[in-house]
């Protein structure tokens, strides 16, 4: 696999969208290629950052109460 | 008198909602979540979330129970949006999403900062207000994945779109919101270079 090979896959590499062959083939690309596995890190890290940044919310406790109330009469 | 069994095929009304709090409620944060960034404001988002709920329950029979409850209420979710409330609270969407060429910010910053520390100085509620301004179809491709770690398929299914469809959403919403906060970090001095 080359490096523009290695580089369309990234995203799906990431996901872990892709066939345990080719994650194969890109895992032992990246063993060889500094500049690739640098740029799959730097990704790596920026969907983590994302993730963190956007998971602490989540529904008000009054919203709970009234899809409980609207439900069931609660 | 013994109490005749009732013709009725639908499952007793305790046993709805048992399997309804295990299956559905369990994702109201979920829900919440995504409808927040679907309308970008917290009393539309409430409202959304509490009627997708509703016709949920109402529809949970047509539920095949035990398979992906996660995407057939985000399914009810963004249907519930479209309809009632997308014209309500943004401008219909004009963008070109072709026309869109993000901007890698990767070669921009591989000499200084690799690990792109300075997404780090990035304090939550500026991300969010990032991913706000994305077009509608990046941006609710982008939180189904990042934020809610939803599989391609699941998405596709969620969006009514092809699974490559999802990828080059996603690839380009990625790269525009890096972009975006890349501007913003240049701006801040978290990071030396100029805006895209």
């Amino acid at each position: 696999m080359n490096c523009r090979e290695c580089v369309e896959h990234l995203y799906e590499f990431l996901d872990r969208e892709l066939t345990p062959e080719v994650e194969r083939q890109i895992r032992d690309h990246l063993e060889d290629c500094p500049p690739c596995d640098e740029q799959f890190d730097f990704e790596e890290l920026f969907l983590k950052f994302l993730r963190a940044r956007c998971r602490t919310q989540g529904a008000p406790a009054e919203l709970k109460r009234r899809v409980l109330r609207e439900l069931f009469g609660e | 008198m013994a109490k005749t069994p009732s013709p009725d095929v639908s499952p007793p009304v305790d046993e709805k909602r048992a399997s309804f709090e295990r299956e559905a409620l369990v994702h109201l944060d979920v829900l919440y979540r995504v409808g927040l960034r679907l309308t970008g404001n917290p009393s539309d988002a409430d409202d959304l979330v509490q009627e997708t709920m509703l016709k949920a329950y109402r529809a949970w029979d047509q539920y095949e129970k035990g398979t992906n409850a996660k995407a057939w209420l985000l399914t009810i979710l963004r249907h519930a949006f479209i309809n009632e409330y997308r014209r309500k609270v943004r401008h219909p969407e004009t963008v070109d999403l072709d026309a869109i060429e993000p901007f890698a910010v990767f070669p921009e910053v591989q000499d200084d900062d690799p690990q792109g520390a300075f997404f780090d100085r990035i304090v939550d509620d500026e991300v969010l207000r990032a991913i706000d301004k994305l077009p509608d179809a990046f941006r609710e491709t982008l939180v189904l994945s990042d934020v809610e770690g939803m599989s391609y398929q699941e998405i596709a299914q969620i969006l009514g779109v092809p699974v490559g469809t999802v990828k080059s959403r996603l690839f380009r919403a990625r790269h525009l919101l890096q972009t975006k906060l890349y501007d913003y970090a240049v701006e801040m001095g978290y990071i030396k270079g100029s805006p895209a």
